[in-house]
């Protein structure tokens, strides 16, 4: 096991050192810096601008000095915002994080409930009716449901608000405070949620509906085991077993913003900040953000391994 | 929903010409921003994507006139209760407040509330008084000195002199500044000495006492009033760390700014919103609605107004819009043209477009009219001239307004030697003529390209379409020289020589007219209105005929805001900033 742990960790470091090159190299190649789109400055300017942020240098050495910055914990300036990239992530991460938790949670709960009475009850009309409202759902565009719903129960009922994370100009605090993001933050939860629950649910059904087929259900059954224990107990145990290689690839995704959940609903999240910092060559905030991502990927997919020899004492590592 | 145009802004606050580029992307050209700081838009749409404005024929359905709330009864009740609020929505504001130091004009709306100018410039764009209360321009027009008003205080209480003022000025010539600012440009006598460190000081800037300083230009500029007449950085507060050199320090400033306008900074909550308090030390006397609030509104502002969380809002004059911002009932719209023009770069080098005749045809061969102004539902009006119909130096004498005229047009090619081929596609010495042009992606770009099509095929040119997402990428391709033509807007225009700015910031360079340089440097050599009014007429009867750009058109949008606020009037070129102190809650 340990020295299955030094070579992953040696493997992870290698293949972040290489996507690091990768994507420093693919983002400087884009056409255009960041200094090009600010069409008002002369070319005097424009020269001096890039000597002054080191645009001017070949892309490795670029890439070199990045790098150095970055092992001494310096991930840069934000051309655009004007601010650390470190305080950037800071403001905004946190706030993605917290849509993207609630709705991966209530994603997985719904998905195990519902997958394991539609596979228990295969080809009954609730099977049939959630399969119907499952394909429904994923082949919603988000935005469309997203601005649906805004349509509907913000600006028609004004049941709850119509973006934001709090109300604006709001001093709450404390559980008054919990209760206003509460609010805001439904509507996206629910199309996240909605988003997300169709694949997940089959995912869980066909698994199910697998391990109900094995041996030792029905020797569980023959032994006279009560239908609720043989059903949860045996067969849902095995069939989240695969469920667990997911966990690790939600990782990334709890922290990397949605771009149009959080456009439309006008969510100050880190997906917008990214986009934006693409159109405008904001070099160090994309390079920090792209690197983060690709840790939390490296970490998903080694901690999906360990998770996955914890669960199912079979696997060797 | 990002929309696919990928608007680059660059905003520069009035007079201060903070130069920023930030990304802006209208959906239905509703962007909750005022444009109070200049809103200098790279528009990559098609020229004139966006909403254009119309001068003088005022479009059927168009709103000519300021329209009143109907029904305020309809007032969504969150409206209602505030009382000393007043919250208008702001793209993306990024926290750098710094004048000077922004890279967003976003940042620059926001700054514009925190720090007033020297000089402001009226609704037409003519220098008027702020903290200087007079100036006085020496008669070989190089030296300007301006006389600020007494007891000016920043909103801590300090005093405001000269000797801030030219701090202000001062570091912009640092070596280590890296901002947008035009001041750098304005030539200041000694300013490169300083730059390169020879100089302890910026030789032409000179306190004279604590209430006048003087600045002098190595060639005169008649748009240094305003751009050097622009906000004051405190040096008690912005200037305690500097050394030559070294500015970054300024950085962490930026989301604790210190300025001296009608409002101070409250609160700065990163991608929801900017909260201000009104400033009880601002000149004009203390703002008369306690509370302002900037909200970050990315996408779509249109469910915040419905809902009443913003106040106010800006939306492309499209008839829909205008029906749709009527039938709420509980806003007033306030008919609006901002203080820019879109155009087609020309690429000079090639051959094709080298020829004036050919330029015109392609002037009297596009529709514009169906481009700019119908399609756009209303929300446009045909540019023929490098200036905005607001500005002072706007006029239609002896401008030829291009009439859609494929007769004409086909006319003119053949006198320019290019005759119809084989093909149906126009030759000259066995070279077709084709016309590659580049547009950003947005549907003002689309109904460009269908009408075009229609347009260059009936006049026998091959039309070459190519759209980009993604602005620097198109920017590229044109630095690139691979292009025939390309859509533009200009950033927002304070003086009129802003409208020739293309031709010297580097972008434009094939275009060599002795007549234009001699006619652009007399117009800045005068600070008299009616002088330069006169040369500038000159200019764009010239510009008009010559065509180095092709004129396409101006914007119209509309400003629907609460009907209780009363007070409320928007300057093209300070936005909202002008009358925001005054703004009342009925």
């Amino acid at each position: 096991m340990s020295t299955y742990l030094t070579k992953r960790l040696l493997y992870m470091l290698i293949i972040l050192f290489a996507a690091s090159l990768l994507i420093f190299i693919l983002y400087a190649s884009t056409p255009g810096d960041f200094i090009t789109g600010n069409i008002k400055l002369t070319a005097e300017r424009k020269a001096e601008l890039r000597e002054i942020y080191g645009l001017n240098k070949p892309v490795l050495e670029r890439y070199g000095i990045w790098m150095n910055n970055a092992f001494h914990g310096d991930f840069g300036y934000s051309l655009a915002q004007q601010k650390p990239v470190l305080q950037l992530f800071n403001d905004y991460i946190w706030n993605s994080f917290l849509l993207a938790a609630v709705s991966t949670f209530l994603t997985w709960v719904i998905a195990v409930i519902v997958g394991v009475i539609s596979a228990y009850k295969q080809y009954s009309w609730f099977d049939t009716l959630v399969m119907v409202a499952i394909f429904a759902a994923m082949s919603l565009p988000s935005f469309f449901i997203g601005l649906f719903l805004i349509k509907i129960l913000a600006v028609d009922l004004k049941w709850l608000p119509p973006g934001g994370m709090i109300t604006t100009g709001s001093h709450a605090t404390g559980l008054a405070y919990l209760k206003e993001v509460v609010r805001h933050m439904a509507l996206p939860v629910v199309v996240m949620t909605l988003l997300g629950l169709g694949s997940l649910t089959r995912y869980f059904r066909s698994n199910m509906i697998d391990v109900l087929k094995q041996d030792y259900i029905r020797t569980a059954r023959a032994k006279g085991l009560k239908e609720r224990k043989v059903l949860f107990r045996h067969a849902l145990r095995n069939a989240l077993l695969p469920a667990i290689t997911l966990v690790g690839f939600e990782l990334p995704a709890l922290f990397g913003g949605s771009l149009i959940i959080e456009q439309i609903f006008n969510w100050p999240g880190i997906g917008q900040l990214y986009m934006k910092s693409f159109g405008l060559r904001d070099y160090p905030l994309l390079m920090g953000f792209t690197m983060f991502i690709a840790i939390l990927t490296v970490i998903g997919t080694l901690l999906s391994d360990i998770l996955y020899r914890v669960a199912d004492p079979r696997v060797r590592l | 929903m990002r929309k696919s145009t990928l608007v680059l802004s660059t905003l520069l606050i009035a007079g201060s010409m903070l130069l920023a580029a930030c990304s802006d992307n209208s959906s239905n050209s509703a962007s909750g921003n005022t444009p109070a700081s200049a809103s200098a838009t790279a528009d990559p749409g098609t020229a004139g994507t966006e909403k254009p404005a119309s001068p003088a024929p005022v479009p059927a359905g168009a709103l000519s006139e300021p329209f009143t709330a109907t029904d305020l009864t309809k007032l969504p009740a969150v409206a209602q209760n505030r009382t000393d609020t007043i919250i208008v929505g702001l793209t993306d504001p990024s926290g750098a407040f710094t004048p000077y130091f922004q890279e967003s004009g976003y940042d620059g709306n926001v700054s514009s509330l925190l720090y007033a100018s020297l000089v402001t410039v009226d609704d037409k764009g003519v220098p008027a008084p702020e903290l200087a209360e007079s100036w006085d321009v020496s008669d070989d027009q190089l030296t300007y000195t301006f006389h600020l008003r007494k007891g000016l205080k920043f909103s801590d209480g300090s005093p405001l002199t000269a000797e801030d003022v030219a701090f202000t000025w001062t570091i912009q010539y640092d070596k280590a500044y890296d901002g947008g600012s035009s001041v750098p440009s304005m030539n200041v006598k000694g300013g490169k000495a300083y730059k390169e460190g020879t100089a302890k000081t910026v030789e032409g800037i000179k306190v004279i006492d604590p209430q006048t300083i003087s600045v002098t230009l190595e060639k005169p500029n008649a748009t240094a009033l305003v751009t050097l007449g622009s906000n004051v950085l405190s040096k008690a507060y912005y200037g305690k760390d500097y050394t030559f050199g070294h500015l970054e320090y300024i950085k962490k400033l930026h989301e604790h700014p210190l300025g001296d306008g009608p409002y101070k900074l409250e609160k700065f909550l990163p991608g929801q919103e900017v909260r201000f308090t009104a400033n009880e030390n601002y000149f004009k006397g203390k703002p008369k609605t306690e509370h302002f609030i900037y909200k970050t509104s990315e996408g779509d502002v249109w469910q915040f107004l419905e809902t009443g969380e913003v106040d106010y809002a800006s939306f492309s004059a499209t008839d829909e819009n205008i029906e749709k911002l009527k039938a709420l009932g509980f806003v007033n719209i306030l008919p609006y043209t901002p203080s820019t023009y879109g155009y087609m770069q020309v690429n000079l080098k090639h051959e094709q477009l080298k020829d004036k005749e050919v330029r015109q045809a392609i002037m009297y061969g596009l529709d514009r009219q169906s481009i700019y102004v119908d399609a756009a539902q209303g929300a446009g009006s045909i540019a023929n001239i490098p200036a905005s119909p607001i500005s002072w130096a706007y006029t239609e004498e002896g401008i030829n307004p291009y009439k859609y005229d494929p007769e004409k047009a086909k006319q003119l090619l053949d006198q320019a030697g290019w005759t119809v081929g084989a093909n149906g596609i126009r030759e000259k010495a066995g070279k077709p003529l084709t016309i590659h042009y580049l547009g950003s992606k947005s549907k003002n770009t689309d109904i460009f390209i269908a009408v075009a099509k229609e347009n260059f095929e009936a006049l026998g040119i091959e039309f070459q379409p190519e759209v980009f997402a993604d602005f620097n990428s198109l920017v590229s391709k044109v630095e690139g020289g691979d292009y025939d033509l390309v859509s533009f807007s200009t950033s927002m225009l304070t003086d009129p020589a802003d409208g020739f700015m293309q031709f010297f910031d580097g972008e434009i360079t094939d275009y060599d007219n002795p007549k234009f340089l001699e006619l652009y440097n007399k117009a800045l050599a005068t600070t008299d209105i009616e002088q330069r009014k006169a040369v500038y007429k000159e200019l764009y009867q010239l510009f008009n005929d010559e065509l180095p750009i092709l004129f396409t058109s101006y914007k119209k949008t509309v400003y629907a805001y609460n009907g209780r606020i009363q007070n409320l009037t928007v300057s093209p070129f300070i936005g909202l900033a002008g009358s925001l102190p005054e703004w009342t809650l009925k």
